[in-house]
């Protein structure tokens, strides 16, 4: 199974993944309805991608109390099941990542779904800023830089 | 919802002294006659702005428009452009923003925004989809420009606000304050800052949540993909990607042809220091990107120690380091990037600050003012610090600053000294020197706006090959003519025009009528370029401009190139303009002729208005 990967230090805050999540989704570009959502922290010269991290124990399934989300068993993607949802905004609370929103015209949650196995948000950004990996290695980018870190640092205290 | 797709439907007038606000229905045979922003812009000034309007008035009005491709897949969709007549130039002018703004009014449902009138006391309009309300700014005027983003995104609690503003440049009248959006992209050039200040219009605040219909989907998808790997294999492109515009320091100072000290030479001895090299090892510490780019040419710069340590800017820009750098002859890159701070955080464009700055610094040299006139600062060429000090004092309008506030022509004039002013109709030039390339010399005369390097910017051909075309004369009439149709249309689609290394006509097009529905081709394309251009050149004809204003200082026509690949070079001008002249089907003063006007449609448009 594969889940998405984020790193902010790549992303550059153009947003075409947000375009591309929304266009493959609602047939229009639409941020507001992109499960995908670029924040930028203007003060820093930062952008920070927030998607859907296929948590293993869903907080926002968890918190639904209308059963109306489930787990894909095949990608581990949110499945939203519009009929049951209320638009009650309890699993845009319960997310750890801000990755939940609301659809203001359907007025049910946008969760990302991993557009079935192929995230379109991974296949076009340019920056390699969301990536789409296996479990058992996705925390290799996260151990990469650490590793940088604590090297770099010894690397300046050697000297 | 228009019936052209495209477009969001409506547009926003605001008129400052009444306080009203209403929505009008998209003209959308404008729309279709001239694809939009741009195009739409120049007609609409022209309809709309009574004859000899006071630039700082009332009756001056700022339209802000989008383009058919903002808010929808097509890649590098994210300009904006504010059409008003300039306070530096007295001309038509238009001015591009980058960023995410446009996209953001598109979403929110509008297609522009017409600002007229004045507000009596500070104001900001806040747009927030269908809801759209005028709010006091007395609290925010005085504010530098990432200040007020930030204030008015923390008082409406939304960090996803866009928001474009004046500093206290604008405020304050200078003539070439620029408005600025996402902290370092601005309507940058002729004083549209200046503009907005004199209505007392602080900021528009924009949040959008609707889309756009285009009218062939898949088209447009394919067309998209398709930009994407270009782009992914196009050297210059990357080369943009990797170091931001100061790509262009290497070439253009290699060729002899960067304008350093004023224009006296154009080889800038110390280019190293401040070129895009030099700024990849020192400076750069990120990439930040405007909306729906595939390049992300905005580097993010860092000044580590020394007196300017903690600077933090999105830059410098290609022309900044030109005009700001070799201009002045500072080869300190600190400086430069300090400078840039100071210019973009009180909202004035650089590149007429920088060329100012070389402007005062030349009189200094020369001994037309002295240190008492600049309260003792040591103006020498290359003086990094003094140029830093120097902005302080032109933003804030204090002593000499007060004078360079007004623009190089009006400095220069006050000086007794016009012919050091480099610039047309007011407008300081680009960086470019047009005595190593001589089509930028004509794009910089016969530009609507002025010296301005982007309504035709022939220099990739005029380059191209071994570089020595950039001396001919032969054809560059024609290529100057057919550069400004270009650019007409990539301005008034509201592309990019770094998108331009991966679309040709051919594809802008191919994009346009995937969006729009329109069956437009690439001579309609052409044709509404040539018009476009037409009714620019109309407006300035209305308000007394002709031939006597399209040409360059003395220094280009009368002082060899002193040092560098370009030197012992001049530049001829008057056969370029009368070639030009006669390919455009103007008379020898530059006017359009009746017969040419009916050829183009716009006989009847322009009895009306004139
Ligand atoms: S496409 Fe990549 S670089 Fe662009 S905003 Fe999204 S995550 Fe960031």
């Amino acid at each position: 199974m594969n889940v998405l990967v984020t790193y902010p230090e790549r992303c550059v805050g153009c947003r075409i993944c947000e375009q591309w999540c929304s266009w493959k989704h609602e047939g229009r570009v639409n941020p507001t309805k992109a499960r995908v959502r670029v924040s930028r922290v203007h003060s820093k010269y930062l952008n920070v991608p927030v998607t859907c991290m296929q948590c293993a124990k869903s907080p926002c399934i968890a918190a639904c109390r209308e059963g109306a989300l489930s787990k894909d068993p095949a990608t581990g993607a949110v499945i939203v099941d519009e009929e049951k949802c209320i638009g009650c905004r309890r699993c845009v609370r319960a997310c750890p990542y801000g990755a939940v929103a609301i659809d203001k015209d359907k007025r049910v949650v946008l969760i990302c779904d991993l557009c079935g196995g192929e995230p379109q948000c991974v296949a076009h950004c340019r920056e390699g800023a969301i990536e789409y990996v296996p479990l058992a290695v996705a925390d290799r980018g996260q151990r990469a830089a650490y590793v940088e870190t604590v090297a770099a640092a010894m690397e300046g205290g050697s000297k | 919802m228009a019936a052209l797709k495209g477009l969001a439907g409506q547009i926003l007038r605001v008129d400052l002294t009444s306080g009203s606000i209403t929505k009008e229905p998209t003209p959308e045979d404008v729309f279709a006659g001239y694809i939009g922003a741009r195009g739409v812009g120049a007609y609409l000034l022209l309809k709309e702005l009574k004859p000899h309007t006071d630039p700082l008035g009332p009756d001056n009005k700022l339209i802000f428009l989008t383009g058919p491709v903002e808010g929808t897949l097509a890649p590098g969709a994210n300009k904006i452009t504010v059409t008003f007549r300039s306070p530096l130039t007295g001309t038509y002018f238009f001015s591009l923003c980058g960023g995410h703004l446009a996209p953001e009014v598109k979403f929110a449902g509008y297609d522009g925004i017409i600002i007229e009138g004045r507000g009596d006391h500070p104001v900001y309009l806040w747009i927030d989809d269908d809801r759209v309300t005028l709010k006091d700014a007395s609290h925010l005027w005085g504010k530098l420009t990432h200040a007020t983003e930030d204030a008015i995104r923390a008082e409406l609690k939304d960090e996803a606000i866009r928001v474009a503003c004046i500093g206290p440049a604008g405020e304050k009248l200078s003539r070439f304050a620029c408005i600025q959006s996402d902290y370092h992209r601005e309507f940058g050039r002729g004083g549209a800052g200046a503009v907005m200040g004199s209505k007392n219009l602080k900021a528009i605040a924009v949040r959008g949540s609707g889309s756009i219909e285009v009218a062939d989907p898949a088209a447009l998808e394919a067309l998209a993909e398709k930009t994407y790997s270009i782009l992914a294999g196009n050297l210059k492109a990357r080369a943009r990607r990797h170091y931001g515009t100061p790509e262009m320091v290497d070439g253009t100072n290699g060729l002899g042809y960067w304008g350093t000290r004023n224009f006296s030479s154009g080889y800038f001895e110390e280019a190293n220091k401040i070129n895009a090299a030099s700024m990849k090892e020192n400076i750069f510490v990120g990439h930040i990107s405007c909306y729906a780019c595939p390049i992300a040419c905005g580097k993010v710069s860092y000044i580590k120690e020394g007196p300017y340590a903690g600077t933090m800017i999105e830059g410098p820009e290609f022309e900044s380091a030109g005009l700001l750098g070799a201009n002045c002859g500072v080869a300190d890159l600190a400086a430069l990037v300090k400078a840039v701070e100071i210019c973009d955080t009180y909202g004035l464009d650089t590149m007429s600050a920088g060329a100012v700055a070389s402007l005062a610094m030349e009189c200094y040299e020369k001994g037309i003012i002295t240190s008492r006139d600049t309260g003792g600062l040591d103006l020498r060429f290359g003086n990094g610090a003094a140029l830093v000090a120097l902005m302080e004092k032109i933003v804030r309008r204090e002593g000499i600053g007060d004078l360079l506030a007004e623009g190089s022509k009006r400095a220069a004039e006050k000086l007794g000294v016009p012919e050091l002013a480099m610039q047309v109709k007011g407008q300081e030039f680009a960086t470019y020197d047009p005595r190593g390339c001589k089509g930028m010399g004509l794009g910089y005369a016969i530009s609507p706006k002025g010296a301005h390097h982007m309504i035709a910017p022939t220099m990739g051909a005029e380059t191209a090959g071994d570089g020595s075309k950039r001396f001919e004369y032969k054809g560059k009439a024609a290529l100057v003519r057919e550069t400004q149709f270009l650019l007409a249309v990539v301005d008034s689609l509201s592309l990019c025009s770094s998108m331009r290394f991966a679309l040709g006509l051919k594809e802008q097009i191919e994009l346009y009528r995937a969006v729009s529905g329109l069956a437009l081709d690439e001579a309609g394309a052409m044709l509404i370029g040539e018009k476009i251009t037409n009714l620019e050149r109309l407006f300035n004809q209305r308000e007394g401009f002709d031939r006597k204003d399209d040409y360059l200082p003395p220094r280009m026509l009368k002082e060899k190139m002193p040092t560098g690949p370009s030197q012992g070079h001049l530049v001829e001008l008057d056969p370029m303009l009368d070639e030009y002249y006669d390919l455009m089907g103007w008379d020898r003063q530059g006017r359009p002729t009746a017969e040419k006007l009916a050829a183009l449609g716009l006989a009847h448009l322009w009895r009306e208005v004139s």
